[in-house]
């Protein structure tokens, strides 16, 4: 199981959660199979995926998805703490583990080695930590947390790698944000349908 | 004896805040400063407003992101040297996708600063911000306030952040003051 097939499971669980999306590779499969207002797409600002998701669950009692990578994590370690202080129950961060910074070509991250990102989380606060290394344990995983109080840390370890033919995401930054406020501001119940059959299955 | 300092005081942390929060500024995170302990103990209290602390200034930036995203005025509060840990999200995230935040920066490194090692960030910070897209006012005095009105109505009617940089004479008299923490 890659980053991709994880992502697809993750995006599975979805009803009407916002979701905010890490720069590059992760927002583009993310774009690929499932594209929808409520996902908003971080083009920039490598890091602070988790912190804008946080900010979103402080901010309005709606559930919240931040899916991060574990570089970027490390990154930012201090998310985890400050997540761990505010404890918004409507927020879940899934960390998508492929011990490797994907987007830049796949070196080797701090998980490869010594990092485990579910200890971190354990000791900042968090109300659940969970880990995931089956592809089919994720959604069920994913549904249950969403279901209860959180704030939920979801750790799902993975192999590095992604299938051909993920390209750019299509539309700039604005039209991101506005269709993405827009959902925000009408609180509507967010999934389509027909996007939602519409998952598509790459190589 | 209740010493704490409230939203209507009248010093010059209180009246800050009032300007600010008349904005209908609603969402802050702090990093903390020995010239805004009386800021950020008001923020502690203000039942009114959603406030955390935050490690670093970098995820400040994206949390309050994140709020604007979901409707509410963000403001962050920090020292100078803050603003060298956020350049490349003011950049990339908040120019990018015209996030307007306000950011309440202590100037440190201002005349009356006692601490050499932050005289350099100090004198960098106002190009800094201004290089790096942010408009950035100082102000001097509390007389000074109704910079922080104009500055704000700006920003919320054009979507862009704006830096107001308080110098050591804002918050006290500049000769008699040392610094708790060397």
């Amino acid at each position: 199981m890659r980053r991709y097939e994880a992502t697809r499971e993750i995006m599975n669980a979805i009803g009407d959660e916002l979701v905010v999306c890490n720069i590059g590779h992760p927002s583009q499969e993310v774009f690929t199979l499932r594209d929808r207002p409520e996902n908003f797409y971080m083009f920039g600002s490598m890091g602070l995926a988790s912190s804008i998701g946080l900010g979103l669950a402080m901010a309005r009692d709606r559930k919240v998805v931040a899916l991060d990578g574990d570089g970027s994590v490390a990154m930012n370690m201090g998310t985890l703490a400050t997540i761990g202080l505010a404890r918004p129950k409507n927020y879940t961060l899934v960390i998508v583990d492929n011990r490797s910074y994907g987007s830049t070509g796949f070196q080797r991250s701090f998980t490869a080695d010594n990092l485990r990102l579910e200890e971190v989380a354990r000791g900042s606060g968090v109300e659940s930590v969970a880990v995931v290394d089956r592809q089919a344990e994720i959604a069920p995983t994913l549904t249950r947390l969403l279901g209860e109080d959180g704030p939920h840390v979801l750790v799902v370890k993975c192999e590095p790698g992604m299938p051909e033919g993920i390209g750019v995401i299509p539309i700039d930054g604005m039209e991101v944000r506005d269709r993405f406020m827009a959902a925000v501001a009408s609180g509507r119940r967010g999934s389509d349908p027909a996007r939602t059959r519409g998952i598509r299955s790459l190589a | 004896m209740n010493t704490r300092p409230s939203a209507t005081s009248n010093s010059p942390a209180g009246q800050l805040y009032q300007r600010v929060r008349a904005h209908g500024i609603d969402f802050f995170v702090s990093v903390p400063c020995s010239l805004l302990g009386e800021v950020i103990e008001i923020l502690e209290d203000d039942t009114e407003v959603t406030y955390t602390p935050v490690t670093r200034e970098e995820e400040g930036i994206g949390i309050l992101a994140g709020a604007y995203l979901a409707g509410r005025r963000p403001a962050i509060v920090m020292q100078n040297s803050g603003y060298g840990n956020i350049v490349n999200a003011v950049c990339s995230l908040v120019n990018y996708y015209n996030i307007p935040i306000v950011m309440l920066v202590s100037h440190r490194g201002s005349a009356g600063e006692r601490i050499e090692a932050q005289v350099p960030m100090g004198n960098a910070v106002r190009d800094v911000m201004e290089a790096s897209g942010v408009k950035c006012v100082p102000i001097e005095h509390p007389s000074d306030l109704d910079g922080v009105d104009e500055g704000i109505s700006w920003a919320l009617a054009n979507e862009k952040s704006i830096a107001f940089l308080f110098p050591f004479s804002f918050w006290r008299d500049a000769e008699t003051y040392v610094p708790e923490h060397r």
